[in-house]
């Protein structure tokens, strides 16, 4: 059995519904939907529920044998796995915001930089050479150019919506972001029959 | 950081013991290395970017001191210096434990581990590599780990001749390897793209990449510069050796192993066992190593995680 780890929220959905059209669903969703473990139909797959940034740790550690989760979150984490598929799922792009469009060019010295994505932040203006303070927060990260708490936020942008809506505009793309299939190293030997089943399963929907 | 306590400690001796009672039978001679050396030594023998994850500080006249991080190191330079004149090949075997530091985030967080392993020095070709393998089955099946193990073999050559071919800078050869080892078939697809390579498509189908000797098959459609194809014989041919130990249902050829390509120069070898995370064994040929330390000549060993076989083995006799 192949034990699949899968992010709570934004990528949940479209992830099952990607692995139903490979024909993998898990038994009765409705009435387990606050259950964090569940088989599929077969009972060759049991998926897992848990936080974004988890669903690296559970594979790395080959608790779960492969995961489904966004490539912003593999950026974050540093895990080392492997990543064979793209899933195309929950596509946004990582980038650069602030009130003011110039921001990148009149702050002189430092830019504070207000993110939940501090390896990505920190990476892509070192990369450039530019010095920043990392200011680290957890959510509502578009409040803080407004309060004053930083010049630029480095964020996840879907739509673009919550932005418009705090008066901030996108200065720069940092990356974009899909859903990945990622896979434990030593499960994608142990287990190579099943984790290519579910391969081939998926790249052929 | 780890305690061990009565019956897993016992445990942890007889793995260590059952290994090196193997390598006694085949004639392996133990070696206790220095625990602590000059951190050159280590940066010769494995390179700067593994050399410094080793736990580094500095001797009373300042010179710079390590922790061995690795004990293979240590055997290279004692075969080309204090033993350069005794008759090859060499055979020494080892139970002791390196210090490296480890990143977060990493599953292998231990700074501390037991290194089981084997040097076989002065011999080169198919029979070495072949004994190598058969020396780390014996051990995996005396654990009682048979059939719940996989070692997988490739030669770095394949992965070397294809890069040269597309004759790559050094960063675009690092994000090739990455590509590979990542396996991230979309990304390294896009990459090959620009350098209209045919052979460099031949690790672009992460599931073609590991199997028994289909792989080798598929590969040669694709991959036909000389020096890969050499390296493609020598392994099909190890692969036979292995098939006439019966042993191919333990073995998987692995293309898309291209994790220590600065190292190894010819065979590489990984180990993994059911109810383990990570790998738990490496090792390969390094033929280029004992030259830098003045004597020139090839050399193959492996090494297994003697702690990560202890967890495994006793989370299973807790299940019993």
């Amino acid at each position: 059995m192949i034990t699949i780890a899968i992010a709570k929220g934004r990528m949940q959905e479209s992830a099952l519904a990607l692995l139903a059209r490979a024909g993998i669903r898990p038994c009765d969703t409705a009435n387990n939907s606050r259950r964090l473990a569940l088989a599929d139909e077969t009972g060759q797959y049991r998926f897992i529920f848990v936080k974004p940034a988890d669903v690296p740790v559970y594979v790395e550690h080959g608790i779960a044998d492969c995961g489904v989760v966004g490539r912003d979150v593999l950026l974050e984490s540093e895990a080392d796995l492997l990543l064979p598929l793209d899933l195309g799922i929950a596509r946004c792009r990582i980038v650069v915001a602030a009130a003011d469009p110039e921001a990148m060019t009149k702050v002189q010295g430092m830019i504070r930089v207000a993110t939940k994505y501090s390896q990505i932040a920190s990476a892509h203006f070192g990369a450039r050479g530019i010095p920043v303070e990392i200011i680290q927060l957890s959510g509502s990260v578009e409040l803080a150019p407004a309060l004053g708490l930083a010049d630029v936020i480095v964020d996840l942008v879907e739509t673009g919506q919550t932005l418009r809506e705090n008066g901030l505009t996108v200065v720069e793309e940092i990356a974009e972001s899909t859903g990945r299939l990622v896979v434990n190293r030593a499960s994608y030997q142990l287990k190579a029959e099943e984790v290519s089943r579910l391969l081939n399963a998926l790249t052929t929907t | 950081m780890r305690y061990y306590i009565g019956a897993e400690a016992r445990l942890r001796r007889t793995v260590e013991d059952v290994a090196m009672s193997v390598f006694e039978g085949w004639n392996y001679e133990e070696v206790i290395t220095p625990s602590v050396d000059y951190y050159d030594l280590f940066e010769q023998g494995m390179g700067q970017r593994e050399a410094q994850r080793g736990f580094r500080f500095t001797d009373n006249d300042g010179r710079l001191l390590a922790l061995r991080p690795d004990v293979t190191s240590s055997v290279a330079r004692m075969a080309a210096t204090l033993l350069s004149e005794r008759p090859r090949p060499l055979r020494f075997c080892y139970a002791a434990p390196v210090f490296r530091q480890q990143t977060q985030s990493h599953a292998e967080w231990r700074r501390e581990n037991t290194q089981l392993g084997c040097e076989l020095i002065g011999s080169g070709g198919k029979p070495a590599d072949l004994e190598i393998l058969s020396l780390a089955a014996e051990i995996l099946s005396r654990l009682n780990l048979q059939s719940r193990y996989c070692i997988t073999i490739n030669n770095v050559e394949i992965f070397n001749g294809v890069a040269a071919q597309m004759n790559l800078t050094p960063a675009a050869r690092e994000q090739l390897r990455r590509l590979i080892d990542t396996r991230e078939a979309a990304e390294l697809r896009r990459f090959l793209q620009e350098y209209d390579s045919r052979a460099g498509e031949a690790f672009s189908q992460p599931t073609q990449l590991t199997g028994k000797r289909d792989v080798i098959k598929t590969a040669r459609r694709l991959i036909t510069n000389e020096r890969s194809v050499a390296a493609l014989n020598s392994l099909e041919e190890l692969w036979a050796e292995i098939e006439s130990l019966n042993l191919q249902d333990s073995f998987e050829i692995d293309l898309g192993d291209v994790s220590s390509l600065d190292y190894y120069t010819g065979l590489s070898l990984k180990i993994f066992v059911r109810g383990a995370g990570t790998s738990v064994g490496r090792g390969g040929r390094y033929d280029g190593l004992t030259g830098s330390f003045g004597r020139a000549e090839p050399a193959v060993g492996f090494v297994l995680n003697l702690d990560a076989l202890t967890e495994v083995l006793g989370r299973e006799g807790a299940q019993r």
